[in-house]
């Protein structure tokens, strides 16, 4: 059964965060990234199933065909915390960026490292 | 009687061991790895000469499975050519030991000079035309590295990039094709084949066995694929063997040292071009014609071109090397203008003259060295009456210079009486404008005439005073030449037996079914058949000439100097215009912008997927996907508040609204994880949704609050790009989801994780849990989930070696 609402929905954000990775304030590249990568969370997920129920069975299974994906929710799950791991590098980085350049406009990081 | 396998792989692979040894080597004996060198090219050529006689096939099984094997074959012409590498090569490498002494470099000189006799024993052995590619493309690189030899000089790098370019650039037509071929086989032959000759399912087929290569000519013209079969094997070829107009890289090639000159800028690598030539000829040439389709004029033309006009600038050369270098031009001009004559006496001339040409010229290479390196110049002005001070390599240069010249009777004579034999022919035969070929042989021959007596009169005449102190040769280097120009003696006195018995398997190499009892003779001519006469007219017309010389010279020199007719002008100029092009396009794909390396990444991702869709078709129908519309209420909110988050995050006017705001998105999610069944996911998003918004928090502390206002072209833009990408994200999305493949994997893991009922509490053949995504984390996955935590350590050791770093002051 296709999934309309939420093709939409996944697809307007994909639309947001691309939107924002090509802004110049980095801040904003970084938000980019998060959010696509917070739509890619959610369309595995879809890809998965939502109709059905938790994959949390009782002693001995049984049940099972009504369950949604587990294979599904555990890659998203790891992918969720590495998700985490790169937002943080990116901010650091960010953080580092300004440190040494003081600006974090990337047009003006490009324009500059033509000049030297 | 077959060639034996193991010593044919072995004359393959010797060259390239001692070549990975020879490094070694160096530093164990220093200057005398020449004659380490020296001695691994012996073995090779004392192992061909042991499988002399035993012409035929070895096939080594390579990778079964794929039906890949390494075909060598051995007949009279690949021997040929493989004694000229092995055997040319022990000498080049004694010569080395002399010339090159005191010279830097010498541990990589002799290994790239041991992978250039592998490559070439390769291209000589190989059959299978994509293993010769790859060995003939490893004479180009062994030659680019040779000819830079002496890094630091502007000159040589020119010359090493240009031979590269050129001969590079031709393997690479010769390449296609190769394909070519291959294609057109597999309508004859059962699947496609690559192996030239000696096989079954060969091109060609087994001499005298079977013969494939009518029906391959046919498939190829119906195919409409003849012409540019030849014409692409022509390009490699003529690249490689310096035919005009790419015989441009060979004098610059002299900038090698000269016993790198001596061996793949005559007598050997500049031999593969003409060596192709003669392998396909039985492919191309029917027997029993006078002019085989497109193949005869296309290299009789190329040929007698190339030696005509290589022969005059060869005449208007002011370095000795540079003279011998356009005389290899036009020797290689006569030898590929033989092997395109179609009647056997053409296969004659090519085959005969790759002997004799590699015997005297290679011998004039080792002179010009010994005159280079004792004399210290190269000019022909500057020298003369040399016979005084090295009387034996005069004597060297009387025997070579006059093969050279075509003269009776030494062995040059003879390949030369034959071309003029199978150009009087053709012409007899077709008339009218054919016989602007014997002309035009006899005009070239004139000028072959005089560069070779020129060269001959530097050891006469006058010595020029201002000429210094010359040395005797070391016996190093006087003793290859010697030995080469016994070769060549030896070659000249014994033509008849040595054309009966060595060169007849040559000859026949090139033919496809040469006629019943057919066998090759050389001879001095007993009577005045028309070659004798051109011949004559030759060298007459040459002494008559020879008093003109100086104004020859200049005359050629002045016609050189029209930029329209130096394809030097053109390479020059294309090779700048390449370069500016290289200079232009990164200004455009590289701008150092995010911006840019995203925007064209994310729509040409778009756009392959959007033209997939649109060619291959989605394989569901689209238009009923919106009729059905079946999510819950609750779900459809969370996504809405989810998208309005985004929303708000786009247009944040600072970056705290930002933050926050991209938490909402951040937490909505977390809600629709819980709606969407998977309380796990849930309860991972809700607490790293806090750790980033603290993240988020800390670091924007720190940073300036907000600056970059939209500009409104710019933003329209990326709108664009981004309504691409949002679009190509909604079909797939709706193209996955109409699927609805059978939950094979899903399956397994909610059979296995939790405890089967049968077993109680013990388990080992399931997960043992009842929350099956925990059991796929720590279990079934487990290495995934380590592999996690690690990325997330090694991000944590990144942030504190950044922030370290700072605070040590370093600069990143």
């Amino acid at each position: 059964m296709t999934e309309v609402v939420l093709a939409i929905v996944l697809g307007a954000l994909y639309a947001l965060g691309t939107f924002l990775v090509l802004r110049r304030d980095v801040v904003r590249v970084v938000w980019g990234v998060t959010i696509i990568s917070q739509a890619t969370n959610v369309y595995l997920v879809t890809m998965g199933g939502i109709h059905g129920s938790i994959p949390i069975v009782s002693h001995g299974g049984g049940g099972h065909h009504a369950v949604t994906d587990p294979l599904v929710q555990a890659l998203v799950l790891t992918a969720i915390v590495i998700g985490f791991g790169t937002t943080a590098l990116a901010l650091v980085l960010t953080y580092r960026l300004y440190q040494e350049h003081g600006t974090l406009d990337l047009q003006e990081l490009a324009t500059t490292e033509d000049s030297q | 009687m077959q060639p034996d396998s193991a010593i044919l792989l072995a004359v393959l692979a010797i060259p390239f061991i001692g070549a990975a040894l020879a490094p070694l080597v160096h530093r164990v004996l220093g200057e005398r790895t020449a004659y380490y060198a020296a001695t691994i090219a012996a073995l090779c050529s004392g192992l061909l000469i042991s499988q002399y006689g035993r012409w035929g096939t070895v096939t080594v099984e390579w990778i079964p499975a794929l039906d890949v094997s390494l075909v060598l074959y051995l007949d009279g012409l690949a021997f040929l050519i493989g004694l000229l590498a092995s055997g040319i090569g022990v000498l080049v490498f004694i010569y080395s030991g002399g010339y090159m002494h005191g010279e830097p470099g010498q541990a990589k000189y002799y290994t790239t000079l041991l992978v250039f006799m592998g490559s070439m024993l390769g291209v000589a052995l190989v059959v299978d035309l994509l293993s010769l590619f790859v060995f003939w493309e490893l004479t180009s690189v062994a030659s680019f590295l040779l000819i830079g030899h002496y890094q630091r000089a502007d000159r040589s790098l020119y010359a090493a990039r240009k031979a590269m370019f050129i001969t590079v650039t031709g393997g690479l037509f010769m390449l296609i094709g190769f394909l070519l071929l291959g294609h057109v086989s597999s309508f004859v032959l059962d699947g496609t084949t690559f192996t030239l000759i000696g096989t079954e399912q060969s091109l060609i087929g087994i001499p005298g066995q079977v013969t494939h290569a009518e029906a391959i000519r046919h498939a190829l013209i119906e195919k409409g694929l003849f012409v540019p079969a030849i014409g692409l094997i022509a390009i490699g070829a003529a690249t490689k063997s310096a035919q005009i107009p790419f015989h441009i890289w060979l004098p610059d090639a002299m900038e090698a040292p000269t016993p790198v000159s001596a061996f793949l800028h005559s007598a050997t690598m500049v031999k593969a071009g003409v060596y192709l030539i003669g392998r396909f000829r039985p492919l191309f040439v029917p027997e029993h014609v006078f002019a085989a389709e497109v193949w005869t004029w296309l290299f009789v033309g190329l040929g007698l071109a190339t030696m005509t006009i290589a022969a005059m600038l060869a005449v208007s050369a002011t370095d000795i090397k540079e003279l011998l270098a356009y005389s290899t031009a036009s020797h290689l001009g006569l030898i590929v203008a033989g092997f395109g004559f179609a009647e056997t006496v053409g296969a004659e001339t090519g085959a005969f003259h790759i002997l004799n040409h590699a015997a005297f010229k290679a011998t004039l290479f080792l002179v010009a060295g010994i005159i280079a390196h004792e004399a210290g110049t190269r000019s022909i002005d500057a020298l003369g009456g040399l016979r005084h001070d090295m009387p034996i390599v005069a004597a060297i240069t009387a025997v070579a210079s006059l093969s050279m010249a075509g003269i009776p009777p030494f062995n040059g004579f003879y390949s030369k009486e034959l071309l003029f034999d199978a150009a009087w022919e053709t012409a007899h035969h077709f008339g009218g404008l054919a016989w602007l070929l014997p002309v035009v042989a006899v005009f070239g021959s004139i000028f072959t005439f005089l560069y070779s007596i020129r060269f001959l009169w530097l050891f006469f005449g006058d010595r020029p005073t201002e000429l210094g102190e010359i040395h005797r040769p070391p016996v190093a280097m006087l003793l290859p030449a010697g030995v080469l120009a016994i070769v060549v003696l030896v070659l000249s006195l014994g033509a008849a037996p040595i054309a009966h018995d060595f060169v007849n398997p040559i000859v026949k190499s090139s033919l496809i079914a040469p006629a019943e009892g057919y066998h090759f003779s050389a001879h001095l001519p007993h009577s005045l058949k028309p070659p004798v006469l051109m011949s004559v007219v030759t060298i007459v017309g040459g002494i008559a000439t020879y008093p003109f010389y100086d104004r020859l010279h200049h005359g050629i020199r002045r016609l050189r100097s029209v930029a329209l007719l130096a394809p030097n002008q053109y390479y020059d100029r294309a090779i700048t215009g390449i370069a500016h092009v290289s200079d232009v396009v990164p200004r455009y794909v590289q701008t150092d912008l995010m911006r840019t390396y995203a925007a064209v990444v994310m729509s040409a991702v778009s756009a392959f997927a959007l033209g997939g869709y649109l060619l291959g078709g989605t394989g569901t129908d689209l238009t009923e996907a919106v009729t059905g519309v079946n999510l819950a209420l609750p779900i459809t909110i969370i996504l809405a508040v989810a998208v309005i988050g985004a929303l708000a995050v786009d247009r944040a006017p600072s970056h705290i609204v930002g933050v926050l705001t991209l938490s909402i998105l951040g937490f909505t999610v977390a809600v629709f994880y819980v709606l969407a069944s998977a309380p796990d996911l849930a309860l991972t998003q809700l607490v790293i949704e806090t750790l980033v918004l603290v993240l988020f928090l800390l670091v924007l502390d720190r940073l300036p609050a907000f600056y970059g206002e939209l500009r409104r072209r710019r933003a329209v833009l990326d709108g664009v790009i981004a309504a691409a990408v949002g679009l190509t994200v909604t079909i797939t999305v709706l193209v996955t989801t109409a699927a609805d493949p059978s939950d094979g994997i899903a399956h397994y893991f909610v059979e296995k994780a939790p405890v089967p009922t049968e077993h109680g509490t013990l388990i080992t053949d399931a997960g043992g849990g009842n929350n099956i995504v925990n059991v796929i984390l720590v279990d079934f996955r487990a290495l995934d989930t380590m592999g996690e935590i690690s990325v997330v350590a090694m991000a944590a050791l990144a942030i504190l070696t950044l922030i370290g770093m700072r605070n040590r002051g370093e600069r990143a």
